[in-house]
């Protein structure tokens, strides 16, 4: 499996106007519950597992964020990207008292994560190199996005990291 | 003897997956004789006794008596050497 069958079209938004979580959650599950992807607790699940379990990430220039919930909340399998250039605030991964301002957010829709080993590498290859989150960040489209996590998948293989 | 790894995450999904997968690589490069469980954190209190090291992708909700390493560098790529270096100097 590769990163690129998880991305739908239409759970790409480029230069999200949301400003917040709540806002940026509530849109997410607003369109995954609209194609019969995700079942009615995912938003609420979502959130309080965020607020427990943070994750966001801070990079050098950028910062990232992995909303994800249980596997339960999932019908069908999706990973949405949305970019934002004034970014949004999360809290880190790693310090709950430290926030990070996530320019690149991937919402996990998975469950059956551990057998997504490949895709996660992927995902994780895409955000920790500068140039792959830069031409990410660069998009003006849903189809820049995913002709842009191809060429990274395509990258990652090159360099035979997975 | 053989060690006892424990690697936790909040959700006990996604990051927490490809940590296992460094680890168990990392353990075996370097020829150290240790198993890997994939936990979630609330489970880590309980499982402590008989691990040597806990390696979290989350905040540790409380203090253990083992060692526990927080490994979120793994998924943003900033400090993975010294990361491994961190959780080898644990298990020798």
């Amino acid at each position: 499996m590769d990163l690129v069958q998880f991305i739908k079209k239409d759970l790409i938004w480029v230069q999200t106007p949301c400003q917040d979580q709540t806002e940026l959650f509530a849109e997410v599950s607003t369109r995954a519950a609209s194609k019969d992807m995700i079942t009615d607790q995912f938003l609420e699940k979502l959130t309080e597992r965020e607020a427990i379990f943070p994750t966001g990430l801070q990079l050098e220039n950028f910062g990232v964020a992995l909303p994800h919930t249980d596997p339960e909340c999932v019908t069908e399998q999706f990973i949405a990207v949305l970019t934002s250039e004034a970014g949004i605030p999360f809290k880190q991964m790693a310090d709950a008292n430290q926030e990070t301002t996530a320019n690149l957010i991937f919402v996990l829709g998975l469950n059956e994560p551990h057998s997504q080993l490949a895709v996660l590498q992927q995902l994780m290859g895409a955000i920790q190199n500068e140039e792959h989150v830069k031409a990410l960040l660069a998009a003006k489209s849903a189809d820049d996005i995913i002709e842009t996590l191809s060429q990274v998948v395509l990258h990652l293989k090159g360099e035979e990291k997975l | 003897m053989s060690k006892k790894v424990l690697v936790a995450c909040g959700a006990g999904i996604a990051t927490s997956t490809v940590v296992m997968n460094r680890v168990e690589n990392l353990l075996k490069d370097n020829g150290i004789d240790a198993s890997v469980e994939q936990i979630k954190i609330a489970e880590a209190a309980s499982k402590q006794a008989g691990a040597d090291l806990i390696v979290s992708t989350t905040i540790l909700p409380t203090t253990y008596s083992i060692p526990a390493i927080i490994a979120t560098a793994y998924i943003s790529g900033i400090g993975m050497e010294e990361l491994d270096e961190e959780i080898l100097a644990n298990l020798k």
